[in-house]
């Protein structure tokens, strides 16, 4: 791997980051830096997530990165690899802000992932190679992901997350928030639906998130010639709703499970949707 | 007179009473003989007789004395023939009992009568465990009356062309035996057949009709299942009403159904012969002793308690591991055996496997309103559980939601559920389809496939080929999870009645399969 640094000061230091009040020394980092001179926008959340988070990250991600935008997050479980997954599926930049040396890859699981940040966009960070991952260093590390960024997008938080903190720093760095709304009866987003409540922008279209960044609008083109009239009204019934499981899309469209499920099949092999726990979702298309 | 005391002639008296005994699920004739001769006073039982058969001697002397006759004084050799294989069971008590009183006595008329009971230290006869398969064997061997205790006379009379002759003291079958007495054949009384599946039908399983749907395909392809999902969602509540889909049993599928249960002593008297297929749910606590059967006289399991029928295996991941795995062979082979000192005992173990699991150990996994507590450490290892070894004998996963409460009431005007009639035709349209398909093999539906048997039964048409192909590509399918999906093709193609198995039948496949994200 190949480590390289760059100080405060130096050409290359991200722009952004030098004006935050307590701006890292230096950075070491792996991958290519000049991205995070381009505009980028911050996504992360907790851990422990739900389909519907993950999803969304993925989906919020894919946007952002197919706009040109780099998606900054902290490469840990859950939101934040979704995030930085999506970004990469749509063949865009993104970047890991990591709270352990870089050459360290924490949490474990992530390492493949990690692989591809390095090869495909940058891995960064204000510690020296071979820091181990503490439990303080992870807090500290959010200034830089919400000081690299004009806009930080919090997906979906627990009440306790990490990822209000660094919407937190975000706020002080006078920087934008967004935060994703979710059912108010999940706790998984009591956090993220609490800093919409604290004035915090919702996200209520994916697109929602590129107004900030002044991003080109995604041309609306959704695949319906693509699709089979069926096809299309069960893809319209779910673009409506986000999520439904097979008795619910049989219920409204007045067919047979027999009828549905090789339909369903042949969409979720075509990519427009994908089933998880019993339940058919939207893909990102 | 019977009571009378015997008059030795010669050296010696003989007597030959046949009687059979059992090994696993199957009976084997046995003859006692019985043989009288001057020496020291002493009674032995010779022929790889078990403990209860050698203390028989204990109870039949002082049963004999009080049942009015008389125990000899001389020295009594009882063989059990054939020598050499086991015999085991109190039922040897009666033919051995008669044995001793006969001697002296011997009439032609009990060359074609069998005995078969315990008799109690008053001269009572007392029920026995295991009467059917006894019977059937005699029945085999030409033997035309069986004497058996009054108690299971009922289950002995199931079979039609025997006299079943019942009795409730020693001293009535003694006199039966010696031609004193004539007791009438025991007649099977006639019951309407009721419908014990009335009460458990799928129409009262309101909003899962994906499911049903599922458990049609699984029903009709014999098809082992996972019904995945959260706590309280209805999968017991449907896997409870699966045999009340499966096919009508056969006479002789009731009879082995029966037989097994008579080894297992949990006939009901009056009327015995179980005529719905069995529906077994262990709890998960269970050894593999219990659920695969054992002992030191063996008994069957749950696996052939519920053969022929459903075994339902629920929160799959709190059954110990050990007991799972030791399932995996008798299910592949329809057969549990199991190996004793001299014999190999086989109970039969043909059945439908639906076992049910929630997404995680804590069941919150899935659920948007509910967190999941638990550990990552804790998630591999249940998912581990789920997807190890004994996972290749289950073909499709179902993953079952809860209903939204608001949502069934809009349902409930709106729509008709699928009751259980309309999903055991279709069951049966597929069953019969696939018993033409497999005659003259050793198989009977699509579930049974091994692997060659798929490549050659299961080959979809150029459109599925492609699909399949596509699928196996985007879902990075195993090629384990393409044979299941294979063999479901088939099914669905058979409730679909097509000689083909098309791009939909593929397409519909994919919804089961048994490759998922486990997230």
């Amino acid at each position: 791997m190949d480590i390289k640094i760059v100080k405060l000061g130096e050409a290359g230091y991200p722009a952004l980051l030098e004006k935050i009040k307590d701006p890292p020394a230096q950075l070491y980092y792996a991958g290519n830096l000049a991205m995070l001179n381009e505009k980028c926008a911050a996504v992360v959340g907790s851990r422990v997530t739900n389909a519907y988070g993950r999803h969304m990250a993925g989906v919020i991600g894919s946007s952002l990165a197919e706009h040109g935008a780099t998606v900054v997050s902290g490469m840990a479980l859950g939101i934040d690899t979704c995030a930085h997954e999506g970004a990469l599926r749509a063949g865009g930049n993104t970047a890991a802000v990591l709270g352990c040396g870089i050459d360290v890859c924490y949490p474990p699981e992530n390492i493949k992932l990690k692989e591809k940040i390095e090869n495909r966009g940058v891995v960064i960070s204000e510690y020296a190679p071979g820091t181990p991952a503490h439990r303080y260093s992870f807090p500290r590390r959010n200034r830089i992901i919400s000081g690299l960024c004009e806009l930080t997008v919090v997906v979906q938080a627990r009440n306790r997350s990490g990822a209000l903190i660094t919407a937190e720093l975000a706020a002080e760095q006078g920087r934008e928030i967004m935060a994703v709304p979710g059912n108010i009866d999940s706790q998984y987003n009591l956090g993220s639906n609490k800093l919409i409540k604290e004035g915090a922008m919702p996200v209520i279209s994916v697109d929602d998130v590129l107004e900030p960044l002044d991003l080109r609008k995604a041309d609306m083109m959704r695949a319906g010639i693509k699709l089979s009239d069926m096809e299309y009204n069960i893809f319209q019934l779910l673009n409506d709703t986000g999520e439904m499981n097979i008795d619910e899309i049989c219920l409204n469209i007045g067919k047979s499970p027999a009828y549905v499920a090789p339909i369903l099949s042949v969409m979720e092999m075509k990519g427009f949707v994908f089933s998880h726990a019993g339940k058919i979702f939207l893909a990102n298309t | 007179m019977l009571f009378d005391a015997y008059k030795m002639e010669g050296d010696r008296m003989f007597t030959e009473i046949k009687t059979a005994t059992l090994s696993g699920v199957k009976g084997y004739p046995v003859t006692v003989e019985t043989d009288l001769h001057r020496g020291m006073p002493g009674f032995h039982v010779v022929g790889l007789a078990d403990t209860t058969i050698r203390e028989s001697c204990r109870r039949i002397r002082p049963a004999i004395m009080n049942s009015g006759g008389r125990f000899p004084s001389e020295r009594v050799t009882v063989n059990l023939v054939p020598a050499g294989i086991p015999k085991e069971g109190s039922h040897f008590d009666l033919p051995i009992a008669l044995g001793v009183m006969l001697l002296g006595k011997m009439t032609d008329k009990i060359c074609d009568t069998a005995f078969i009971g315990e008799v109690s230290l008053s001269g009572a006869i007392n029920g026995v465990k295991g009467v059917l398969p006894l019977v059937m064997c005699l029945r085999g061997a030409g033997i035309k009356n069986i004497v058996v205790p009054r108690q299971n006379a009922d289950e002995a009379a199931i079979l039609e062309d025997v006299n079943v002759i019942p009795v409730q003291s020693l001293r009535e079958a003694a006199e039966y035996a010696g031609g004193y007495r004539r007791i009438n054949a025991h007649k099977k009384q006639i019951r309407e057949e009721e419908d014990q599946r009335r009460g458990q039908d799928f129409d009262q399983v309101v909003g899962q009709e994906s499911v049903k749907r599922a458990i049609v395909i699984g029903a009709g392809g014999g098809h082992g299942m996972l019904l995945i999902g959260n706590p309280g969602c209805g999968k017991t509540m449907m896997a409870k009403r699966v045999p009340g889909i499966l096919p009508e049993l056969t006479y002789e599928e009731k009879i082995e159904i029966t037989g097994v249960y008579s080894v297992a002593g949990l006939l009901q008297t009056g009327d015995p012969l179980i005529r719905q297929r069995p529906f077994r749910s262990p709890h998960h606590t269970i050894t593999a002793a219990g659920l695969i059967g054992g002992g030191q006289r063996p008994r069957p399991g749950e696996l052939s308690l519920a053969h022929r029928g459903v075994l339902f295996l629920d929160e799959f991941g709190e059954f110990d591991t050990r007991a799972i795995d030791a399932m995996r062979q008798p299910l592949e082979e329809g057969a549990v055996r199991i190996n004793r000192n001299f014999e190999e005992i086989v109970f039969p173990s043909r059945v439908m496997i639906i076992i049910s699991a929630n997404p995680c150990k804590c069941g919150n996994l899935w659920n948007d309103r509910k967190v999941c507590t638990c550990t990552k450490k804790q998630l591999e290892a249940y998912r581990r559980k789920l997807t190890g070894p004994f996972a290749d004998r289950i073909d499709m996963y179902v993953k079952v939601s809860s209903v939204a409460k608001d949502k069934l009431g809009e349902m409930k005007s709106s729509t008709e559920w699928e009751g259980s009639e309309s999903m055991r035709e279709k069951v049966n349209a597929a069953r019969e389809i696939q018993k033409e398909r497999y005659k003259g093999t050793p198989f009977t539906c699509n579930g049974e496939l091994n692997e060659e048997e798929t490549k050659r039964y299961c080959t979809p048409d150029s459109e599925g080929r492609e699909m399949i192909a596509e699928m196996y590509d985007k879902f990075a399918l195993s090629m384990r999870a393409h044979d299941k999906l294979l063999k479901i093709s088939r099914t669905i193609a058979d409730i679909d009645e097509s000689d083909y198995i098309k791009g939909v039948h593929v397409a519909e496949a994919l919804m089961y399969r048994t490759d998922m994200d486990w997230r």
